[in-house]
Parts: structure tokens; C-alpha cells; sequence
């Protein structure tokens, strides 16, 4: 089993997924109702597509590759007026988040038959079992060697993007100290965290040949790493983000990540942490765990001085490296947007536990999570 | 070797006054509660049933024993019991009610009026023909058109069901007994139009009997809403003010000569409406509201004698066919166009089989009315309740199942490993 062949996609092209909580309207808690929403959404032409998961109670929302912010922003609108609409004729709301807030759902026993044996067996049990919620931004690259070189380098920037994308403070009814509950539910799993360190297209298929050898994993859709390449669609993808509670932040951060990936492809800043050995994986995983536990709080070490700052710090100064980049790619909106939000208190985790604090009823709070994915102000 | 002197002496020195104990209705509800709850328990546990299988059959078996109540008239107490515990379980049916989900899916609405109509024309007919003057026919043709609140909120309570025929077969319930309520005024106007003397009063009452109910459920909703931020609903403080309130809004209603099925249901209904805010709080109101919920189904299996059976049994048959018929008709052909599939729009029918308690109180209503209408429909009506006694509760706990929406589906489903 060998990997397909790097299809060619316009460099920076931008497509963007989302996983989407339904909920009841009564007390607010996960609905298992996806079959029902996709036959209520009107087959009328749409910018992207909408499927099922593993669970029922989450909706997937795609769009069509984009050029950039504007575009992305146009079509999840659209998408989200669709999807909103047609859960209303079933009355349910559609939220974003990286977990419920308290759903509790009973421990889901296995049936009869032998535990899974490969990677493509236990994903979807994992999925059913832990509800969680996230974005994936693919960004489209000339060439594989140049996806590769492409996601290594982008690596630096998995803590700024995890913490500006958490929106999973709470689980189960817990408050559970991490910004993003998610990632660590997701790092108990197999094959997650950091991709291996190739920049060769050649390396890396030898070493997911010998990967394939072992009999667990068949394709890609096997490993969670947080950046993996799509040789498929020619383009990586990026999975460490949250859902988040607006499709305004879900462009935002796609369009965030489509300047990072210039940046880091035309002027070369962060090259020296591409040389074997510089990036430690001690610093990666630090960095990593940092970010989901204190969110925007937390210390990042530098990777290439190893010098410690806040990631508020670091993320604002690549906001300001990005300046020229985001004009290029008509992104200063989505940039605007993310330096408010930074001002304002961070991230959407932050904006959940100040709604509890405030409200005092987790349901409320789900309540308002699926006006402000309507749209609407709570 | 003591003697039966001896023991009245002893019982007599200890205070122990009447001697020998007269069994009372302290012991009777003791009873009840056991037996209930074990029954109960035999149901979900050993059967895979709904518990309210188990309390419905001790309300039978007394009844079997010959202690039935022949004309389903509830003596004081009992009435109280079912009062108290449909109010807590219309109040929250009520809160359930989405009434802009309506707005935004007609076929909604349409689903809910025209199977109300149509089993209501239905039921009529067969009645008619089963030789029943036109007043009581539409009496009791309003009586056994709505679907039994108790019954759909508590086994899909007990199932932890969530879905589309969880929340419609809610929706429908709670309109049909709105529609029940207001149509016995109607009639009871209409009846008493055909008497010069009342003329009047035909009028007057049903329209007090609306706006009042109205008027004080509005209060009891504006009153939760008050007190509401004060106080988590979900503890068991909080809980028990819910429950004093919708309580203290029966007792009005019973005071003021209001519907005590309306005041609840509406309330709910307004709650629910009248605020963005999700209402939660733990199921029957927690135990004290859970006590009353085992009694009242226990009373209403109560309510039948084998004489009433002889009486009424066939009609009632003939009634039940005919109301599943229609309700089945419109549920399952407007099934697609109001977004649900055949299957589901199939188990939403089964759904809508049970009668119970709401369908008593209606009649005790009747009742004060029009009492010697009332004996002539009651074997018809207590026969039906008592045909679907046991088989509603397991027809409203498959009809969740066909829909998927059991915790035990859920839990299967998530097994089948793919």
C-alpha cells in the first residue's frame, strides 16, 4: 500500500471543514439527529457539501476550494445559512465548540465481535465514544517536497493556532482547566501530535511504507497527526484547531494560516529550525502542551533561542510580520479580527468560561454558543 | 400463652388507640408505593418494559379484585392525586412546546390540527353509529381524541429519548389535549344551548373557562420567571418552589372552577415561549412529584370494573380502531412533506395510542357538566383507557425504539462496531 501521487494545487488555495455540535432546543444537549438535519437541508447549489461523522449528533461542513478570506467568509456564510435554516425546520440548533459543554453520554459498550485491528477501525469507535469538534484548514502547495518543507515549518506556529482556536474549556460539566479539552482527549489517541521530520517526498513515503508494513495503518486517513500532507488534493492539512463558535473565526483562522504559510514560503524567516536536530521535539511538546492547558497565557519557548515569552507575545508579533502578507492575500480583515479578539480576551474558551461565570447554567450558555453561530448577538 | 385480653390490655397501657389498627389510607398509599415500585422495577428489569407497565397493573389488579370504580368518578383524595400529578406532568409537557417551531415547519401544525380532526370526525362516527345521541357521541368523541400526556412524558422520560418523534409525538400531545380541553366547553356550550334556561351561561362558561385559565397560567409562568434567576431549578430547593408553584396555580384553578389540565399545560407553554432562557429541572420535579406520578397511574388502572367492560368494551374497540386509523392516516402521510422519513413517521403514529389520565380528568369534567351524559358515555371511555392501559405505555416505548431514540437503541447502535 503506497501513497497516491501529489496531485497539483494552486499554491495557498484554501478550503476549510467544520465540525458542528447539534443540540436540542429543549435543555440544549446533543441531538442525534444528523440524518434528520442532511434530509431537512434544501438540494439547492451551494459553495461545498455537508455530511455525516461517526456520531449523530455532529454535522461536517466543507467548502469549496477558495482564493483566499473574502471568498472562505462568503461560502461558510452561505453554508451556515443553509445548515441553520434547515435545523430549524427540525428544531435544533447547530453550534460550534471543541466538546459539549455537559453532555454525559453513557460509556457506549462495544458489541460482539474482536476489538479493532487497524487504525481505520478504531477511528470512528474513537470518534463515537469522545464528542469532539474541530476545524481543518487545507492549504494547497506547488509540489510535494514543498508541502513537506511547508508543514515542518508551520510546526512553529501548532501552539499559537491551537490557542487562538480554543473553544473546549468544559466537558461533561467540568470545568477541566485546559482551554482545549479536545486536544487532550485527542492526545490519549494513536498516531497524534507532531508528523515525522522529513522535508523529502521520497523519505517520507519510505516511511510510511514501513509504517504500512506493520498492518495498522493503510492511508493517510489513519494518522491525526496535527499537520499531515494530502497528496490526494496536493495540499496539507491542519487539525489542531477547535471548532470554533462563528464562521467569521473559522475564516479568520484559515485566512491566518494562508499568510503563516507565505510568510513562512517567501521570506524564509524560521529556516534554521529546518536543519536536523534544531527543532527539539522536548520544545515542541512543550510549546504544544502549554497552549492547550493556559490557552493565550501560556509560555512559549522560542525554538530557535529558546528564550520564553507569553504566547500572547508571540502570536501578536506574528500578526505583525504578517502585515505585508495579509495585503497580499486581501486577509487584513481576518487579521483585524484576530487582533480584537486577542484584545478582547482571546479566544472562544475564554469566552465560554466568562458565560458560565456569568449565566450560571451550562445550557444558557449552549444556548448562546448557537445564536452566535446563527449569527445573531446573545 | 397470651390471649387477645392481654394484648388489648398491653395496647391499651402503650396508648395504642383504635386496637385492634384499622388499615387506613396511610397503609393503602404504603401499599401502593411498594408495590408499585417493585412492579416497576420487575417491568424495566425482568421485561424490558416501561415502569409505568408495572404501577398501571396494580391500579388493574385492585380493580380485578372487585374494588374498581365503575363509573370512573375518583373519590376526593384520589382526584387530588391525579390533579396534582398530571398538573406536574402537562406543566412539563407544556415547557417542551416550541411554538415557533410551528411558524417554521407548517406541516406541523397542519400534522397536529387535522389529526385531531380527523380522529375526532372518526370517532364520532363510530360512536353514532354505535347508537350514542349526537351530544354524547361528541362528548365522548372529545374525550378519546387526545393522547394520554402522562403516559408519552413518562416513558420517553424513563428513556431518555431525544429526536424528531420524541419531540414531535410531545408537540402533538400537548396541542391535542389543548384542542380536548377547549372542544368539551364547546360541546358542553353546545348541549346546553338546546335548554332555553342556560342560555346564557352556554356562552359565559366556556369563555370564562378559557380566559381565566389562561389569565392564571400566565401568572404562574410570569411567576417562575421571576423567581427563577433567584434559585437553581436543578437543586432540590429549587425544584420543590417549582413544584409549590404549579401546585399553588392547581389549587386556584380548582378554586375558581378552571380547567385544571389547562392552567398546567398552558403555563409550560408560555414558560417555554416566552423566554430564550433553557428550563431545566429534574424530571417530575424530583421525587416528591415522582411519588405522585406512580400513584396517579396506579388510580387511573383503578378505574374500571368488569361490568364497565361488558358494557363498553366493544364500542371501545371499535373506537380505538378508528382513532389509530386517522391519527395513523395523517401522521404517516404528511410524514415526508413535514421532513420525517416513513419509518419515523410510522413509530409517531404508534406513539400517539395511549389514553390515561387526561383523558379521566376529562370525563370527571363531564361530570360536573352534564352528569347523566356522563354515565352513558363512561363504560365506552373507562373501556378504552383500560384496553390501552398496559399496551399504550409499550407502544409510545417501541414507536422510540422504531425511531432510534431509546437509550437502549442509542447504546446498541454504538456497539455495532463498523
Amino acid at each position: 500500500m503506497s501513497l497516491p501521487a501529489f496531485a497539483e494545487c494552486r499554491p495557498f488555495a484554501l478550503g476549510i471543514e467544520l465540525e458542528l455540535q447539534i443540540v436540542n432546543r429543549h435543555d440544549y444537549d446533543l441531538a442525534p439527529q444528523a440524518p434528520d438535519l442532511l434530509r431537512a437541508l434544501q438540494r439547492s447549489a451551494l459553495p461545498g457539501r455537508f455530511a455525516g461523522r461517526s456520531t449523530r449528533f455532529s454535522v461536517e461542513l466543507a467548502t469549496e476550494i477558495c482564493s483566499g478570506h473574502a471568498e472562505a467568509l462568503a461560502h461558510l456564510r452561505e453554508l451556515r445559512d443553509a445548515l441553520c435554516q434547515a435545523a430549524d425546520r427540525i428544531d435544533v440548533g447547530i453550534c460550534g465548540g471543541g466538546t459539549h459543554l455537559f453532555n454525559a453520554r453513557p460509556a457506549v459498550p462495544r458489541g460482539p465481535g474482536p476489538p479493532p485491528r487497524t487504525l481505520a477501525q478504531l477511528w470512528p469507535e474513537l470518534g463515537r465514544q469522545s464528542a469532539l469538534f474541530g476545524q481543518h484548514v487545507h492549504i494547497g502547495c506547488p509540489g510535494p517536497d514543498q508541502a513537506l518543507v511547508l508543514m515542518q515549518g508551520l510546526g512553529r506556529f501548532v501552539p499559537h493556532l491551537i490557542a487562538l482556536a480554543a473553544s473546549s474549556p468544559y466537558e461533561g460539566g467540568v470545568n477541566g482547566g485546559f482551554d482545549s479539552l479536545r486536544q487532550r482527549t485527542l492526545s490519549a489517541f494513536p498516531l497524534v501530535g507532531r508528523a515525522p521530520f522529513v522535508l523529502r517526498w521520497s523519505e517520507f513515503e519510505a516511511d510510511f511504507d514501513r509504517k504500512a508494513l506493520t498492518g495498522v495503518v493503510e492511508g493517510l486517513d489513519d494518522v491525526h497527526w496535527d499537520l499531515c500532507p494530502q497528496p490526494a488534493t496536493g495540499a496539507i492539512e491542519l487539525r489542531v484547531l477547535d471548532a470554533p463558535l462563528t464562521v467569521e473565526k473559522a475564516a479568520a483562522l484559515a485566512a491566518y494560516v494562508q499568510c503563516l504559510a507565505r510568510w513562512l514560503r517567501i521570506e524564509r524567516p524560521f529556516d534554521r529550525l529546518l536543519e536536523p536536530g534544531v527543532f527539539d521535539d522536548v520544545v515542541y511538546v512543550f510549546n504544544r502542551f502549554q497552549a492547550c492547558r493556559f490557552g493565550l497565557d501560556a509560555t512559549f519557548v522560542d525554538p530557535s533561542t529558546h528564550e520564553h515569552r507569553t504566547l500572547r507575545d508571540d502570536v501578536k508579533a506574528s500578526f505583525d510580520a504578517l502585515e505585508l502578507h495579509a495585503m497580499e492575500l486581501r486577509a487584513e480583515d481576518a487579521i483585524r479580527f484576530l487582533r480584537f479578539e486577542l484584545a478582547e480576551g482571546g479566544n472562544d474558551a475564554a469566552w465560554i468560561r466568562n458565560g458560565v461565570a456569568r449565566e450560571g447554567l451550562l445550557a444558557e450558555v449552549v444556548r448562546q454558543q448557537c445564536v452566535r453561530f446563527e449569527g445573531g448577538v446573545p | 400463652m397470651i390471649t387477645s385480653n392481654m394484648l388489648a390490655e398491653i395496647a391499651d397501657t402503650l396508648q395504642i388507640v383504635p386496637w385492634p389498627p384499622q388499615p387506613d389510607a396511610l397503609l393503602a398509599s404504603a401499599g401502593v408505593l411498594i408495590l408499585g415500585a417493585l412492579l416497576g422495577q420487575f417491568a424495566e428489569r425482568a421485561l424490558g418494559l416501561p415502569r409505568v407497565v408495572g404501577y398501571s397493573a396494580i391500579g388493574m389488579m385492585v380493580a380485578l379484585a372487585g374494588f374498581g370504580l365503575p363509573e370512573g368518578r375518583l373519590p376526593v383524595g384520589w382526584r387530588l392525586v391525579v390533579d396534582l400529578a398530571l398538573a406536574v406532568m402537562l406543566f412539563e409537557l407544556g415547557s417542551r412546546v416550541h411554538l415557533r417551531w410551528l411558524r417554521r415547519n407548517p406541516a406541523l401544525g397542519l400534522t397536529s390540527a387535522a389529526e385531531w380532526v380527523l380522529s375526532l370526525v372518526a370517532i364520532y362516527a363510530v360512536l353514532r353509529l354505535a347508537d350514542l345521541a349526537p351530544a354524547d357521541a361528541a362528548a365522548a368523541a372529545v374525550v378519546l381524541s387526545i393522547v394520554a400526556a402522562s403516559v408519552v412524558g413518562r416513558v420517553a422520560a424513563e428513556a431518555k429519548a431525544s429526536g424528531q418523534v420524541t419531540d414531535r409525538l410531545m408537540l402533538l400531545t400537548a396541542l391535542s389535549t389543548l384542542y380536548g380541553v377547549l372542544a368539551l366547553k364547546v360541546v358542553s356550550g353546545w348541549v346546553r344551548l338546546g335548554h332555553p334556561q342556560f342560555g346564557i351561561e352556554a356562552i359565559a362558561q366556556p369563555l370564562y373557562t378559557f380566559a381565566g385559565s389562561l389569565l392564571l397560567a400566565a401568572l404562574l409562568a410570569r411567576l417562575v420567571v421571576a423567581l427563577a434567576p433567584r434559585l437553581d431549578l436543578r437543586d432540590e430547593n429549587g425544584a420543590l418552589l417549582l413544584l409549590g408553584l404549579v401546585l399553588l396555580a392547581l389549587a386556584a384553578a380548582r378554586a375558581l372552577n378552571l380547567s385544571t389540565l389547562l392552567v398546567p399545560l398552558a403555563a409550560g407553554v408560555m414558560l417555554r415561549n416566552a423566554t430564550a432562557r433553557p428550563w431545566v429541572w429534574p424530571r417530575h420535579f424530583g421525587t416528591a412529584g415522582g411519588v405522585l406520578v406512580l400513584m396517579m397511574f396506579v388510580v387511573v388502572g383503578t378505574a374500571w370494573t368488569m361490568q364497565t367492560l361488558e358494557a363498553g368494551a366493544a364500542v371501545a374497540l371499535a373506537v380505538l380502531l378508528a382513532r389509530g386509523a386517522a391519527k395513523g392516516l395523517v401522521v404517516v402521510g404528511l410524514a415526508r412533506w413535514s421532513g420525517l422519513e416513513w419509518r419515523q413517521g410510522a413509530a409517531l403514529a404508534l406513539g400517539m395510542l395511549p389514553l390515561s389520565a387526561s383523558a379521566l380528568v376529562l370525563l370527571a369534567d363531564w361530570y360536573v357538566l352534564h352528569p347523566e351524559s356522563a354515565l352513558r358515555i363512561a363504560p365506552i371511555v373507562l373501556s378504552a383507557i383500560m384496553l390501552v392501559e398496559l399496551i399504550g405505555p409499550v407502544a409510545v416505548q417501541v414507536a422510540l425504539r422504531i425511531g432510534g431514540e431509546g437509550s437502549s437503541a442509542e447504546a446498541t447502535r454504538g456497539g455495532a462496531s463498523r
